[in-house]
């Protein structure tokens, strides 16, 4: 890819000397249509104060107070402490409210379930409101126009490290705040992994009791669920799609950084059940079995129904960044291939999160209000629930692999030094997926009974997205073909991913045949099967794109030796634990036991085994990111050589990206060297005689 | 290409070491369960070259193809962007298998479905022919058969006659379980609510496993049974025992 001006800023250095400072907020808005905003302030123009945006005079609307106003004072810490208050005070006052020994309808008393309820919406309010989400709105309310000065605070500008901590608009900010929350998420999830599996190793005791255990099971589940669907749309889709395609910052600047908190909000909500019962009913919460836990079940509902806003808020704003804010000349063949996985993520998240709140919210309001919903006692319908929850459930499997999928394919062109083989087909892939994604829900309701004769729809369906997927795989082994390969931490990953998910991909094959699934469904074979593919697959390939994007996102060099001996620890473990789950799965062994026969005991030895090796991996991996973090190599500004606009920009990257917005003029991935084994090279080969054909390979 | 094979043929057991795994409890006890394994053989071995096509490319792109180290190494790879022939085959190769593999499951299940729920009339049959019909309940952490045709006898394990279909009507009395007769190739949701059925001819004398699939509370893990198969004469003789005629 190239940049059409690359230097055209030299010759009018104070012009860019002023654009330097402006703010990212301001920026894209000047960036996407500078004359726009132009007519409006000068229509009202009564201030006369005009600031000068990228040498654009841009008339201002009047300053109130100092630039930022009431965000200069909230921080992560007020938010921390309104929080806190609002969640004891409506706590305290919800056991003031309800009557003393209240019970619901199976005599489980009443108050826990409304207090700790309060205690989470107060902790949201107080949350949002101590971060300074409500801060937008309110001033806009009082007709209080941001001016550039503001823009520039809120986007973190002269802020150092406190921008980190605060409600900072700028898209590279929110990328490395979803970066290290995404991380903390996984952390979670993996020591609640290890939990599992001690118990599960120690064949001959129970190390927790059957509640506790149920309830590690279903809070790691859903801890690296959302970890994982945050992990590559978080802080790669962030902090380097706006880059990548050439913009100054998403789409909407405050719904980034609110996306980021609510996210933030929702991982306290979940934390926070594990102290009053834990999520005991799997990460899939059926009813009516969900009805019967403890009021951790209500931090879950909350959990959910505050993420899916996260995640809506999320995907739309990259969906209208990446529809209107590429450079100009970024048609849509010369855009890369992760920015089509991450728009294909958004939309299949945009439309499958809603489902998913939905059941929660109806679940809610059944534990809360009595109504009945799920309640079959009282004619309400278990399979409606399964419904929603997988209407969700399947498209969100995409919306993990898809980005993962789509940068081990954006990096691949980099260190082959070779165009992607078959762009066309990548795109297809994904757009394969995309549109399959929403028929295939019930593929997880082969044996409810729900619907028999629904089963051969759904199993043709399951069945025919193996071939987009098949297309990405082609286009992954394509882009090896014959090329030389620069043996780096990121293009590891591609090797570990593409292991991982063809073993993750036909063993999906054997599940979605409805006669196997017959013996397989609720095994331990799914179990492995689903590991294989957003572990196996998603996460090594975010692990990828991290140690990829690394030097861009921290400006320093990740080491890698410490990171490679950390991804193939992990793989080696990976391979242990979860090839032999496979074997448990067939011998008949179900998922979330806490005992079982004696015949699965040698697999499950095994298992634990390789789960402390991922463990381990896992640790030095982030070992190797922390210290790198800290006090790595700088990195240059494009230590790939890569060719795409995201590596064209300085390290570490200033707050308007570009100093001048780039202009396309060619397909990405413009490596490598004409090939001599083309039809059309041969054939000039042999017009020019039988020289002995010495080409360069 | 040698690669390619090599693989291939060190991955192609892996399709009876699957089944051997699965055969380890006495399985398989009936047809169903027969068809089940018959499907995952003929899916590993169609998938397998597949596997070991990608495995060998895999492994030739690091230690075949070249590879080189260090900071910025100079090098270009030829700018393959893209290949009809190449994209055909696989794009060929991967629809004729899924398609394939979507009719070989469709029919199955359509074969499966007749097995479990018999193709012959049941008044045409003599007696002892005539399906067996066993109402299964959950409830957190048990299974209770019933035998509306004996009396109601009720019973903690599930004894069946050996040759003779049966079916289950399966339900639950709280949340959802799952009814799994492991070496029978037999599961289906037990919801709360709702009557599931389902049906099964054992072809096996032994003893088998029940477990519930589908997490129901805390003591899950706990609820299992075994399923007795007997010889007809044995059955009537423990129906007897339980204090049911041998047949309504």
């Amino acid at each position: 890819m190239t940049i059409a001006p690359p230097r055209t800023t030299r010759r009018s250095s104070t012009t860019s000397r002023t654009s330097s400072r402006t703010g990212s907020a301001d920026a894209a808005r000047a960036n996407r249509g500078g004359a726009g905003l132009k007519q409006d302030g000068g229509g009202r123009g009564g201030s006369g104060a005009v600031a000068r945006v990228f040498g654009n005079p841009v008339p201002q609307p009047p300053q109130h107070g100092k630039p930022g106003g009431l965000l200069r004072h909230l921080n992560l810490g007020t938010a921390l402490l309104l929080g806190s208050v609002m969640a004891l005070g409506f706590g305290y006052l919800a056991n003031r409210l309800t009557k003393s020994g209240a019970t619901d309808a199976t005599f489980a008393p009443l108050a826990p379930e409304y207090i700790y309820l309060a205690g989470l919406f107060g902790w949201t309010l107080g949350f949002s409101i101590g971060i300074g989400a409500f801060d937008g709105p309110v001033r806009w309310l009082l007709g209080r126009e941001l001016t550039h000065a503001d823009a520039e605070y809120l986007a973190g500008k002269n802020l150092g490290w406190q921008r980190y901590f605060k409600y900072t608009t700028d898209h590279k900010v929110v990328g490395i705040q979803y970066l290290v929350a995404a991380m903390v998420t996984l952390g979670f999830g993996g020591l609640l992994a290890m939990l599992i599996r001690t118990e599960l190793g120690v064949t001959w005791a129970e190390v927790f009791t059957p509640s506790i255990y149920n309830s590690i099971i279903g809070t790691h589940g859903i801890a690296m669920i959302i970890a994982m669907i945050v992990i590559v749309m978080g802080p790669v889709g962030n902090f380097i799609v706006p880059m990548m395609i050439g913009a100054r910052d998403m789409a909407f600047p405050r719904l980034n950084a609110l996306s980021l908190w609510l996210f933030v909000i929702a991982l306290v909500c979940l934390i926070s059940s594990l102290f009053v019962g834990g999520v005991q009913d799997g990460w899939s919460v059926y009813q009516p079995l969900a009805a019967q836990s403890p009021p951790g079940m209500l931090g879950y509902q909350m959990t959910i129904i505050i993420f899916a806003i996260s995640t809506g808020v999320a995907s739309v704003n990259l969906i209208v960044t990446i529809l209107l804010m590429r450079a100009k000349g970024m048609t849509w063949v010369r855009t890369p291939i992760f920015v089509y996985g991450v728009f294909g993520a958004a939309i299949m998240g945009l439309y499958a999160f809603p489902f998913y709140q939905y059941s929660q919210l109806l679940a809610m309001s059944d534990r809360i209000l009595d109504t009945s919903f799920f309640v079959p006692l009282q004619g309400g319908s278990v399979w409606l629930y399964e419904n929603l929850f997988w209407l969700l459930g399947h498209p969100e499997v995409y919306v993990i692999l898809l980005p993962s999928t789509a940068i081990m394919l954006e990096l691949m062109p980099v260190f082959y030094r070779k165009p992607l083989f078959s762009f066309n087909f990548a795109i297809a892939g994904i757009v394969g997926v995309v549109a399959l994604s929403g028929l295939v829900w019930a593929h997880h309701m082969y044996m409810t009974g729900w619907a028999p004769s629904a089963n051969y729809p759904f199993m043709l369906s399951t069945e025919l997205i193996s071939i987009p997927v098949g297309f990405l795989v082609l286009v992954a082994i394509g882009t090896m073909w014959r090329g030389t390969v620069w043996t780096r931490l990121p293009v590891m990953a591609i090797y570990a991913l593409v292991f991982n998910k063809i073993i993750g991909g036909i063993t999906g094959i054997y599940l979605s045949d409805v006669p196997v699934d017959q013996y397989m469904h609720g095994s331990m074979f799914v179990v492995a099967h689903f590991h294989y593919m957003l572990m196996g697959a998603g996460l090594f390939g975010a692990m990828g794109g991290i140690a990829y994007f690394f030097p861009k996102m921290t400006g320093r060099m990740l080491d890698e030796r410490a990171g490679s001996i950390g991804l193939w620890t992990a793989f080696a473990g990976f391979q242990l634990t979860f090839g032999s789950m496979f074997v448990a799965g067939l011998q008949g062994q179900p998922r979330r036991v806490l005992q079982f026969d004696d015949l699965f005991n040698i697999s499950n030895w095994l298992s634990t085994i390789g789960a402390f090796v991922i463990g381990l991996g896992m640790l030095i991996f982030m070992g190797a990111i922390i210290s790198s973090w800290i006090a790595g190599k700088k990195a240059p500004a494009n230590p790939w050589g890569s060719k795409s606009l995201e590596w064209q920009t300085p390290t570490p990257v200033p707050l308007e990206n570009f100093e001048v917005l780039p202009v396309v003029t060619s397909r990405p991935y413009d490596y490598g060297v004409p090939d001599p084994y083309d039809a059309k090279m041969l054939a000039d080969e042999k017009a020019r005689e039988k020289q002995t054909a010495k080409v360069a390979v | 290409m040698i690669l390619f094979i090599v693989l291939w043929v060190a991955l192609s057991p892996l399709g009876w070491l699957v089944t051997d795994a699965m055969n380890m409890t006495g399985a398989p006890a009936s047809k169903v369960m027969e068809e089940i394994q018959q499907t995952i053989q003929v899916f590993t071995i169609v998938s397998m070259p597949l596997c070991a096509f990608v495995l060998a490319v895999l492994l030739y792109s690091l230690f075949g193809w070249k590879h080189v180290q260090g900071d910025r190494p100079k090098f270009e790879s030829p700018a393959i962007r893209t290949n009809r022939v190449g994209v055909g085959l696989w794009v060929g190769a991967t629809s004729v298998l899924a398609l394939f593999l979507v009719g070989w499951g469709l029919v199955e299940l359509a074969q499966i479905t007749a097995n479990a729920y018999g193709t012959i009339p049941s008044d045409e049959q003599p007696d002892d022919e005539k399906p067996l019909i066993v109402n299964v309940t959950g409830q957190q952490w048990v299974w209770t058969f019933e035998y509306p045709e004996h009396d109601r006898v009720t019973s903690a394990q599930l004894y069946l006659p050996v040759d003779r279909p049966v079916y289950f009507n399966v339900t639950s009395k709280d949340v959802i379980h799952n009814f799994w007769a492991v070496e029978l190739g037999v599961k289906i949701d037990a919801n709360p609510g709702a009557i599931t059925q389902t049906g099964v001819t054992p072809n096996k004398i032994g003893t088998f496993n029940v477990r519930c699939a589908e997490l129901c509370g805390l003591h899950h893990a706990y609820m299992q049974t075994k399923i007795r198969v007997v010889d007809n004469d044995d059955f009537n003789s423990w129906v007897r025992e339980m204090g049911g005629q041998k047949t309504s």
